[in-house]
């Protein structure tokens, strides 16, 4: 019985020494040598060596590995980078420890892709508070504590998506099945609200079920097995992106109703197993290019850490329609470079 | 015709002693495994040190921000932790704790967004909603004679589908504000560090939960209770331990404080979601092994959970600091609770 | 002609402690050799030894005149050493087929178990060993005594040479006693030499040949039990001179304390194996000792259990009163609260947390006399601890070692304190010096006493005839849950009892 009163204290005594040891340890750095702070960076400047803290939100999500490899080369470009990357795995409050780690290390600027928005704002503030520039990927957290958001323009691509399949897939209308992203994520909502605009223009296309898959194609693939069971007159799939859709279609297939509908996604990753061979191979009617924006938030990083100079508060990218007629071509190109 | 024995004894032989080792090693090896989790927690703190990177000067472990991280990024877990022990010193488990923190956070969030309740009142419902889920698991597992594993195993799906119905599926999240369809401010609280920031609530919740359990489990009648089920269930019952009722009151601790995690949780992170606490219950019963609480029950110590608990973190922070990569921190981790429970059944035999 | 076993100087060491001191022994071929002590005395050591399970000892180990080395159980059987054990190292959740036969299983052309000759095979074996039990039966429905049957009958079948018996007899009634002695009277015949530890000193009249005491470790001397008295015998293990085992009572029955009228449980689900009470008519008065016996499944457990609120669930029939108010207890917690203590017959699976310590254990029934809203009072616990651990002469180091470290006797005197800390009015006792060295017997009959001097009433229910008729001052005899005949101590004999317990005249059937 003696242990619990004894373990309690000397927990209590090493946490408390440590504090004392934290506390008298060390102050706040002053960066050494680097010359100007701009209006956005601590301290900037050609000469410096900077750390860069990646966090993202789920690098088992095709895209986001994507834009993890995006980032690092068009990092390796840079001498004076070096990127630390942190995997949230979906969990909020991982990613929440993640940024807290990377502040701890000192970065000297931060990348996010936040998993959701509500749960990633107060601790992205706590980093643009304490003056370490943030810029903000794909996704977007509350409010504007952030340097620069980079990104496409969700419900633009979710009109696109709408207007393809109110004019071309379905001109006569029909019921459409919609596979949403987390619901918390920011282009979730946007793709869907895009969406509805679009097809706004055709009153007899109507959109008959949605649920969440979460980004997940495995998710997307539960999901829409489930529609299947539940609605026997789908005549268009739309996914949030191509996994879901991928997803969708092989629960189509084993049901055997692959034929009966269109499956259209968002991403078009110029890799094998992304959207653009999806189309090119017919599993997919239509996709719309989603730019992982790893080489534009590198520029960015550069243009506030090397040049001392300032970014735009929203970076916004285009995107491309890719149907069966220019896939190939697309895809050729993509991987030329 | 057998031996009188009067007031003095005679000489008898001394009771058998066990296999022993030689005395010296003997007691060395007892005095390590009595503070089990204590020496592992002092060992991954002086690891950490040792393998922290430092930067300007200074060893990033040792900061204040960064300590204080670290209790607060184990408050939630933490607690449930301390529930998961009442739940497993008697030789039970409680698979349903995770989901009960998803139903809690999406809860106390559809509570004070869409319902306009206060924070006091929407506090008080959740808690008292994990605790009835907890008393009525245990109610089953009990009067039933059906194993807590299956119960709150079914518990858990049955948490978690309840939170998709009352939150629609998806996350609310929180935005402060007077006015209806916003949280009262001083529900934000729970995201905020006190004394200049040095001391983060949760973990100060996390604290006091740890103290008043150490209390109860050290110098009440229930506790006693709780050690004797544990031990031997039989001869408790045989002893007039009250067993079937001290039984569903650990599963209504274990409740409660999975519904405390939760309300932190959405607190926390601004947000509550049914899928919130996915996989909870397993760091929690990590931290429990860790700490030197034997999963067949009787044994163990809500001070050795927090030690537990403390280590993972420290662990995962230490990790995280040297950017290792995410995959080889799952292995590490697995990797030292099975050195913990190993270190465990070596004690249980060596007795 | 050598022995068939002959150990020399054989001593052991464990740290500091010799609990052997270069101890002789031998055993011939069809011989039935008695192992005396009282506990710690080394007993158990000296058979460790011969069973292979130390690594290192000193001394030296013949077989037939042939030096050997026990270093590894394997050795040991591989001589013909069969070993049973008072643990009883079967699974509860197989038949007691699979148990005779686990790990060398008949096995049919596919290599499979081959089911029809296991049973076969097993039916064979009980009845060579002489028990009558149904092969099919799992484990887990068998009384402790019968396990012990099925032990015996496994370790027969493996051929051994030199069979060790380990209180072979301590949870059997009489007859089966004597199905076991036939049983080692044709391993004589066979040869075998027969290692036989008991307490039961009068049994060892009937079956064994020599006798070997050990005391603390060292050799005291062998003897011809046919010229030895049972009064030196018990000298020898003890060391000091005799006296009376049963204390003289001095207790005057009071008024009437627990009466059972016509009392009958009509259990909800029947549980087989088990012989509920059926129609008992039963009077305790304080300050009376009053005994149960019958044999194995006779109905004293049952009985005693379903007094302690502990028995099957249930309807009541019939009358029962404590103290003049009626008392049907549906818990344990309820018994106690009523003033009714249980002292269990299996003390390690019933009576104590073995894990823990002593002091947590006897305050354990009690807790509510040292707490104060739910805080528990460690300084009056101790207090109470200390003062019964003096009371009932417990011999511990202290009040913190777990009670799984002490003799089987101190064991059961923890039970006992930690029921008479509820000061219970009624004091119920199945078996409570089974396993039980002798020295500590005479120390809790002499407790019971006073207990009853005190004015408890004491039911106590024991295979041990002697024990009965020495200790109390009635005896009932139950057969298949019903009351047969109830006589007094003086007018009783062994043989009556027995005759009592095991008459073939049928029970009537109650229009219950």
């Amino acid at each position: 019985m003696h242990i619990s009163m004894r373990s309690t204290l000397a927990v209590t005594a090493v946490c408390a020494l440590a504090g004392f040891v934290g506390a008298c340890g060390g102050d706040d750095e002053e960066g050494g040598g680097e010359t100007q702070s701009s209006a956005q960076a601590k301290t900037c400047g050609p000469d410096g060596q900077y750390l860069i803290g990646m966090s993202q939100a789920n690098n088992a999500e095709p895209y986001r590995e994507r834009m993890n490899d995006d980032i690092e080369a068009a990092a390796s470009n840079v001498p004076q980078f070096e990127v630390e990357f942190a995997d949230a795995a979906q969990d909020n409050a991982k990613q929440v420890s993640d940024v807290e780690n990377f502040l701890t290390q000192q970065i000297d600027l931060l990348i996010i892709s936040p998993n959701e928005a509500a749960p990633l704002t107060a601790v992205v503030k706590k980093a643009y508070d304490q003056k370490i520039p943030v810029l903000v990927l794909d996704r977007k957290v509350e409010g504007d504590a952030y340097t620069g958001f980079i990104g496409g323009d969700n419900v633009q691509i979710g009109e696109k998506a709408g207007e393809y399949v109110a004019n071309t897939l379905l001109p006569d209308g029909g019921n459409v099945v919609e596979l949403r992203g987390l619901p918390g994520a920011t282009p979730a909502k946007e793709r869907a609200d895009g969406f509805r605009a679009g097809i706004a223009g055709n009153p007899e296309v109507k959109i008959t079920a949605d649920a969440a898959g979460d980004w997940l194609r495995e998710k997307g693939q539960q999901q829409f097995e489930a529609m299947l069971q539940a609605n026997d007159d789908i005549d268009v799939v739309y996914a949030h992106n191509d996994p879901m859709a991928e997803g969708a279609y092989l629960a189509a297939k084993a049901a055997g109703r692959e034929q009966e509908m269109k499956f259209i996604g968002i991403d078009a990753l110029p890799i094998p197993s992304g959207g653009i061979k999806a189309v090119e191979e017919g599993r997919l009617s239509a996709t719309f290019t989603y730019p992982t924006n790893g080489k534009e938030a590198i520029d960015a990083a550069k243009k506030i850490l090397i040049d001392c100079g300032e970014v735009e508060k929203e970076q916004i990218l285009s995107t491309q329609e890719i149907t069966p007629e220019n896939a190939a071509k697309v895809y050729a190109d993509a991987n030329a470079s | 015709m057998i031996p009188q024995t009067e007031g003095a004894d005679p000489p008898t032989a001394p009771t058998p002693p066990a296999r022993r080792l030689p005395q010296g090693r003997r007691e060395w090896l007892e005095f390590v495994f009595r503070f089990q989790s204590l020496f592992g927690l002092l060992a991954v703190f002086i690891a950490a040190i040792v393998f922290s990177p430092a930067r300007n000067g200074e060893l990033l472990f040792l900061t204040t921000e960064n300590l204080a991280n670290i209790v607060r990024s184990v408050s939630e877990i933490g607690i449930i932790a301390v529930g998961m022990t009442f739940v497993i010193l008697i030789g039970g488990i409680d698979l349903s704790v995770g989901a009960l923190v998803g139903l809690a956070a999406s809860g106390v969030a559809v509570l004070l967004m869409e319902r306009d309740y206060g924070v006091v009142p929407a506090v008080a419902l959740v808690l008292l909603i994990g605790t009835a889920f907890g008393a009525v698991q245990g109610l089953i597992s009990t009067r039933l004679a059906i194993q807590s594993f299956i119960v709150t195993l079914a518990g858990l799906q049955f948490a978690r589908g309840l939170a998709r119905i009352w939150s629609d599926g998806e996350g609310v999240p929180l935005a402060y504000g007077d006015g209806p369809g916003r949280a009262p401010d001083s529900f934000s609280v729970l995201n905020e560090r006190l004394l200049g920031g040095l001391l983060p609530v949760p973990a100060l919740i996390f604290v006091c939960v740890g103290a008043v359990a150490i209390f109860v489990l050290r110098r009440t009648t229930f506790s006693r209770h709780i050690y004797a089920i544990g031990g031997n269930e039989r001869a408790a019952r045989l002893s007039g331990v009250p067993v079937g009722r001290v039984k569903v009151a650990v599963f209504a601790i274990s409740g409660f404080l999975a519904a405390l995690a939760g309300i932190i949780h959405a607190g926390q992170l601004n947000q509550g979601s049914p899928n919130d606490g996915a996989g909870y219950e397993l760091d929690a019963i990590a931290a429990v092994v860790i700490g030197g609480t034997s999963l067949m029950g009787g044994r163990g110590s809500v001070a050795g959970t927090l030690a537990g608990a403390l280590l993972l973190g420290i662990l995962n922070n230490i990790l995280a600091l040297n950017n290792v990569d995410a995959n080889v921190q799952l292995l590490i981790k697995a990797l030292v609770i099975v050195a913990a429970a190993a270190l465990l059944t070596l004690r249980s035999t060596d007795e | 002609m050598p022995p068939l076993l002959d150990m020399q100087g054989i001593a052991k060491r464990f740290g500091g402690v010799h609990a052997l001191k270069g101890v002789d022994f031998s055993l011939r071929s069809g011989e039935v050799h008695a192992l005396l002590g009282e506990n710690g005395a080394g007993k158990s050591t000296l058979i460790n030894v011969l069973s292979g399970l130390f690594p290192d000892y000193d001394g030296a180990i013949a077989i037939d005149g042939r030096p050997v080395e026990f270093h590894r159980p394997a050795q040991a059987q591989a001589a013909g050493v069969a070993t049973i054990h008072q643990e009883l190292d079967l699974v509860p959740e197989m038949t007691v087929a699979e148990n005779l036969f686990l790990g060398r299983e008949p096995r049919d052309r596919l290599r499979l178990v081959d089911r029809r000759r296991l049973r076969r095979d097993a039916a064979a074996l009980l009845e060579r060993a002489g028990v009558v039990m149904d092969p099919a039966r799992h484990i887990r429905s068998l009384r402790v005594g019968e396990r012990q049957l099925v032990e015996i009958a496994k370790a027969l079948s493996q051929h051994a040479r030199i069979l060790v018996m380990d209180e072979p007899t301590a949870a059997l009634a009489d007859v089966e006693v004597e199905q076991l002695f036939r049983v080692v009277r044709d391993l004589r015949h066979e040869g075998v030499g027969v290692i036989y530890i008991s307490h039961r000193l009068e049994e060892l009249a009937q079956i064994a040949d020599r006798a070997t005491v050990l005391r603390d470790g060292g050799l005291v001397g062998t003897v011809q039990l046919a010229e030895t008295s049972r009064r030196e015998l018990i000298g020898m293990m003890v060391g000091q001179p005799l006296r009376d085992l049963f204390p003289k009572g001095d207790a005057t029955p009071g008024e009437e304390l627990l009466a059972l009228e016509d009392f009958t449980l009509v259990p909800r689900r029947p549980r087989p194996g088990r012989s509920e009470p059926r129609g008992i008519t039963l009077r305790v008065r304080k300050g009376e000792i009053v005994g149960l016996a019958g044999l194995m499944g006779s109905g004293r457990t049952e009985l005693l259990e379903t007094l302690f609120g502990a028995g099957s669930s249930g309807r009541q029939e019939g009358a029962a009163r404590l103290d003049g108010r009626p008392y049907a207890p549906s818990s344990a917690r309820q018994a106690i609260a009523a003033g009714v203590g249980f002292v269990p017959e299996d003390r390690k699976d019933l009576g104590l947390v073995l894990g823990q310590s002593l002091a947590s254990n006897i305050t354990l029934a009690a807790l509510q006399t040292f707490a104060h809203g739910g805080l528990v009072s460690t300084g009056r616990a101790h207090k109470a601890v200390d003062r019964a651990i003096a009371e009932l002469g417990i011999k511990a180091p202290n009040r913190g070692v777990p009670v799984r470290s002490l003799s089987g006797g101190n064991q059961q005197k923890v039970v006992f304190a930690k029921q008479l800390l509820t000061r219970p009015r009624l004091l119920l006792l199945d078996e409570p010096t089974r396993g039980v060295d002798v020295g500590a017997k005479a120390e809790i009959y002499r407790l019971l006493s006073r207990l009853a001097e005190e004015g408890m009433g004491i039911l106590l229910a024991s295979s041990e005839l002697p024990e009965l008729l020495g200790v109390c001052d009635r005896i009932a005899v139950l057969r298949g849950g019903v009351v047969v005949a109830e006589q007094t101590a003086a007018e009783a004999t062994q043989e009556s009892l027995l005759e009592a317990a095991t008459s073939s005249e049928p029970i009537e059937e109650d229009a219950a």
